[in-house]
């Protein structure tokens, strides 16, 4: 290598001195021909042969020149060839020197030129021996820079690398111990490398020992793990991303086969008798696609028993990054039951054993996941009607089997593929299956109200009793009614209430109307509110009049209601709209101020009129309670009979206890209670008895065909014989004609009301009405 | 303004160099019988300087030099070759060993010019203008 290098760098250094010494013979031998040339330019001027002769001999002088040539013009004035020339080389003739010769006195003019032939071989052969001379000089200086170069690395580096090397053989590894340094190297890096080996050593041990200890320790974790793993009540395993089974404890045996297998070789996860092994492998690919993270993943999976006899176990996997799974498993067959039991329980009515609300909408949902284009269906929303009476009358329990014989009814009626709901109360859903044209609706809802009629006959406190079972019906059909469980139940249940309002025992099916009345009847209640803080709200008054006498003596204050856009509203449709958005209350207490302030008008101008409110059942006894009345009255400085209480049997069917107790502290301070619209509701005798009123008012609708209907007239005729029997006064409401009036006079009804006297009027017209109407019975009563 | 101002420095520098070179005004002449009309001025500078010395009709030409001091001499050589008598001196010193040509013969008067001119035909000479005698004929005139 060395000779390689120096081989070549000796060529390269005789290539470029001698490529140096060449060019200074050229550059010479220029010189020497610049130093002659204005001579030769002389000489070729006046074609002097002789002076060109003598400035050739002159430069053949010069022992490089071979041979010169002068040449003046075209013709060669002069030339000279050294004698003694050695070898003619031919190949070198080809580098002769050529210098042009200008005029002595026209520099522009070229007139000859001198051509110089060196003598290269000669001027070589001086080169060779410069180059070498030069060479054996550089051989000989290296030589000596290797040589003390040498010394020094063996003296001072190679050495005591020896000594430190053998040194390090001596030692024993694992002992610590550590080796000296050189003499005379304890300050240079070889001190430091030894040191820094003592150091490294030093450090080794400590790591090794280290190492011994936690390896110990590693040992006892493993034994413990070892003991964790045999000895665990969950199984544990190691798969493969096949489910080959690497590694188990006894636990996992257990589970999955009862026993641990004799051959433990080549087993798999998916041996077992799993229902559904497919979730189990995508469970292990779930786990290793998050490989990275580490996450554990879990679900429950069913193993079958070989007597069918079903197990659950939950298989917890991770992967820890090496391919394969390691798993927990877990016997949660207990927790399993127990959840679809609660989920059973969540979604089904424990009484008639249709679903619940929940398990309905689950259904519906279900049918709504299926495919779009092919499904279809009705939901019938059923409502019984007078259910609440019933409950009211006869006890929860009679409610309770009224419900159960509803839902008997509707198992007998239903097909299969139909869902049946109890959604809430005597509320009930049916979700027709595959029910697409109204028309078959229409038949099966009409045979299955009239089973539901049916009568049957029932147990209760009073003996047994026979009940036809009434109900409405709301029908919306997914998916033109209702693309989502909400829309479907809301369409259903407004045609249910649309039902409700066209009459009982009828059904309906949902029409986009529907909403629209709803969105009215919404509009309304906004307007109702609005009207009772702007007084759009007034009282009317209408006038009783004692039949006997033809005296004015009280009035009925009745809600009127002037709408700004839709004119007059009846009370018919505000007064249960009030009850229904929860400002009956409010309205309650305008009316009986309004009717105070009134009545004390009248009072003080000499009549000695009263004035009576109607209460509904709502306001019993919270919104108005006694004392509120008890109040107003004394505030406006009345006594307790200028102002009468009408209620209706409403009143009387709902909390019996409460009705009476308020009745009676109203009663004992004086102020009468009528019990209005009498005839139209149950009617029953027993109220008269048992509650503590002054006066029955008829119904007007017995006494519009009082003159033709004998019925009606023989109705009317036993409520004033069994009213008066039981000292009560009797009032007849809608009196229009003067033949009424005269009937029911005759048949001893001391008081009445209607459009033969006069309608509702507003207060500052009473007092004219009054004169009116006194005027006109007297004229009567003197023409009959 | 500037322009002028160097316009006029300039002419004043050529005033003052133009006399040491425009002083005399010479030409060169032959006798009459030497026939041949004119010279270039590299005829002239040939003939004077040794390179020929035969004129165009084959004639040989044998030129005449003045006297070393000759301020003629020195006037001629500069407007013929830019050279002083020195160097003119220096070159024909390089040639006369040879023997091969030799400088131009040297006349010591003007009256030995005239009498050298009418010896023979081919004899050449230079001269102030006003010196100039009828038989000369004017071969080369220098530009004035």
């Amino acid at each position: 290598m060395a000779l390689l290098v120096g081989g070549v760098s000796s060529y390269l250094i005789s290539q470029s001195l001698r490529e140096r010494e060449q060019r200074q013979a050229i550059r010479s031998l220029s010189e020497v021909l610049e130093t002659v040339q204005s001579t030769a330019s002389i000489a070729a001027f006046t074609n002097d042969n002789q002076l060109a002769d003598e400035v050739i001999q002159g430069l053949l002088r010069n022992s490089d020149i071979l041979s010169v040539t002068i040449i003046a013009g075209d013709t060669v004035l002069a030339n000279g060839i050294r004698s003694s020339a050695t070898v003619f080389a031919p190949e070198l003739m080809d580098k002769p020197l050529s210098q042009s010769l200008a005029s002595p006195f026209n520099k522009n003019e070229t007139i000859g030129k001198i051509i110089l032939q060196a003598d290269w071989p000669k001027i070589e052969a001086r080169v060779k021996q410069s180059t070498l001379d030069t060479l054996y000089l550089l051989l000989a200086e290296m030589l000596i820079v290797v040589l003390s170069v040498a010394a020094v690395m063996v003296f001072f580096v190679i050495r005591p690398i020896k000594k430190v090397s053998d040194r390090l053989h001596q030692i024993e590894p694992g002992l610590g111990s550590s080796i000296r340094v050189p003499e005379g190297h304890e300050k240079t890096e070889i001190g430091r490398l030894v040191s820094d080996i003592n150091d490294l050593t030093g450090r080794q041990m400590t790591l090794l020992e280290e190492a011994r200890a936690m390896q110990q320790q590693q040992q006892v974790a493993q034994r413990k793990y070892q003991n964790l793993f045999d000895c665990a009540a969950s199984g544990i395993f190691v798969v493969d991303r096949d489910g080959h089974l690497d590694s188990f404890n006894q636990a996992f045996a257990t589970l999955i086969w009862r026993s641990k297998p004799v051959n433990q070789e080549n087993l798999s996860l998916f041996d077992a008798a799993w229902s559904r092994s497919d979730l189990i492998r995508s469970l292990l690919v779930l786990a290793l696609e998050q490989e990275t993270i580490g996450r554990i993943v879990t679900d429950d999976f069913l193993l079958l028993g070989r007597r069918g006899e079903e197990r659950w176990l939950n298989i917890a996997v991770t992967a820890p990054g090496d391919g394969t799974l390691q798993g927990t498993m877990t016997d949660v067959t207990a927790r399993k039951r127990e959840e679809m039991h609660a989920r059973q329980l969540a979604s089904l009515d424990a009484l008639t054993g249709f679903a619940n609300r929940q398990g309905l909408l689950e259904a519906i949902g279900q049918h709504l996941a299926r495919d779009h284009a092919q499904t279809s269906f009705a939901l019938l929303m059923l409502n019984l009607d007078g259910f609440k009476q019933i409950n009211e009358s006869f006890g929860v329990p009679a409610g309770d089997e009224v419900l159960g014989i509803v839902a008997e009814r509707i198992r007998q009626f239903i097909q299969p593929g139909d869902i049946p709901a109890r959604s809430g109360g005597d509320e009930f859903v049916i979700l027709f299956d595959g029910a697409s044209p109204e028309s078959a609706v229409d038949q099966r809802l009409n045979q299955f109200l009239s089973l539901l009629q049916q009568s049957h006959a029932m147990m209760t406190l009073e003996g047994t009793r026979v009940i036809s079972l009434r109900a409405s019906a709301g029908v919306a059909f997914y998916p033109q009614d209702g693309t989502n469980v909400h829309q479907l139940l809301r369409s259903a249940e407004l045609a249910l209430m649309s039902a409700r309002t066209a009459g009982s025992h009828t059904y309906h099916f949902f029409e986009p109307s529907m909403l629209v009345a709803v969105e009215h009847r919404r509009r309304i209640e906004d307007d109702l509110k609005h009207a009772i803080g702007e007084g759009e709200l007034y009282l009317g008054f209408q006038p009783i009049i004692n039949l006997v006498t033809g005296e004015v003596v009280g009035a009925e204050a009745l809600m009127r209601w002037a709408h700004p856009t839709r004119g007059m509203v009846s009370p018919d449709v505000f007064i249960p709209l009030a009850e229904e958005i929860g400002v009956i209350g409010e309205l309650g207490l305008l009316v009986l101020e309004n009717a105070c302030q009134v009545v004390s008008q009248w009072r003080s101008a000499g009549h000695s009129l009263y004035v009576s409110v109607n209460v509904s059942a709502l306001q019993i006894p919270n919104l108005l309670t006694p004392s509120i009345v008890l109040e107003a009255l004394k505030r406006h400085g009345l006594p307790n009979d200028a102002i009468v209480i009408e209620i209706t049997e409403g009143v009387l069917m709902g909390n019996i206890g409460t009705a009476l107790e308020w009745m009676a502290e109203l009663g004992a301070a004086g102020l009468r209670i009528y019990l209005d619209d009498f005839g139209t509701g149950y009617s029953s005798l027993s109220y008269l008895k048992r509650f503590p009123l002054h006066a029955v008012k008829i119904d007007k609708s017995f006494i519009r065909d009082l003159a033709e209907d004998s019925h009606d007239k023989a109705l009317v005729n036993a409520i004033i014989t069994m009213a008066t029997s039981l000292t009560l006064d009797v009032i007849a409401e809608g009196v229009e004609t003067e033949v009424h009036f005269k009937m029911l006079r005759d048949m001893g009804c001391h008081f009445g009301q209607g459009f033969l006297f006069s309608p509702a009027v507003k207060a500052e017209l009473f007092a004219e009405t009054v004169v009116d109407i006194e005027q006109r019975l007297a004229l009567m009563n003197a023409g009959g | 303004m500037k322009l002028n101002f160097i316009a006029y420095w300039f002419i004043v520098f050529l005033s003052v160099i133009a006399p040491c070179h425009a002083r005399a005004d010479l030409v060169v002449v032959t006798g009459p019988k030497t026939g041949v009309p004119t010279l270039s001025k590299e005829e002239v500078v040939n003939i004077y300087l040794g390179r020929y010395r035969r004129l165009s009709n084959g004639l040989p030409a044998e030129p005449l030099d003045m006297g070393e001091a000759s301020e003629t001499k020195k006037e001629f050589y500069w407007r013929l070759v830019e050279k002083t008598p020195a160097e003119i001196n220096a070159y024909w010193a390089r040639l006369v060993f040879s023997g091969q040509t030799r400088p131009p013969a040297t006349v010591k008067s003007n009256d030995e010019v005239a009498a050298r001119l009418m010896s023979r035909p081919g004899v050449l000479a230079y001269i102030e203008r006003d010196k100039l005698d009828k038989r000369f004929v004017i071969l080369y005139e220098f530009e004035r």
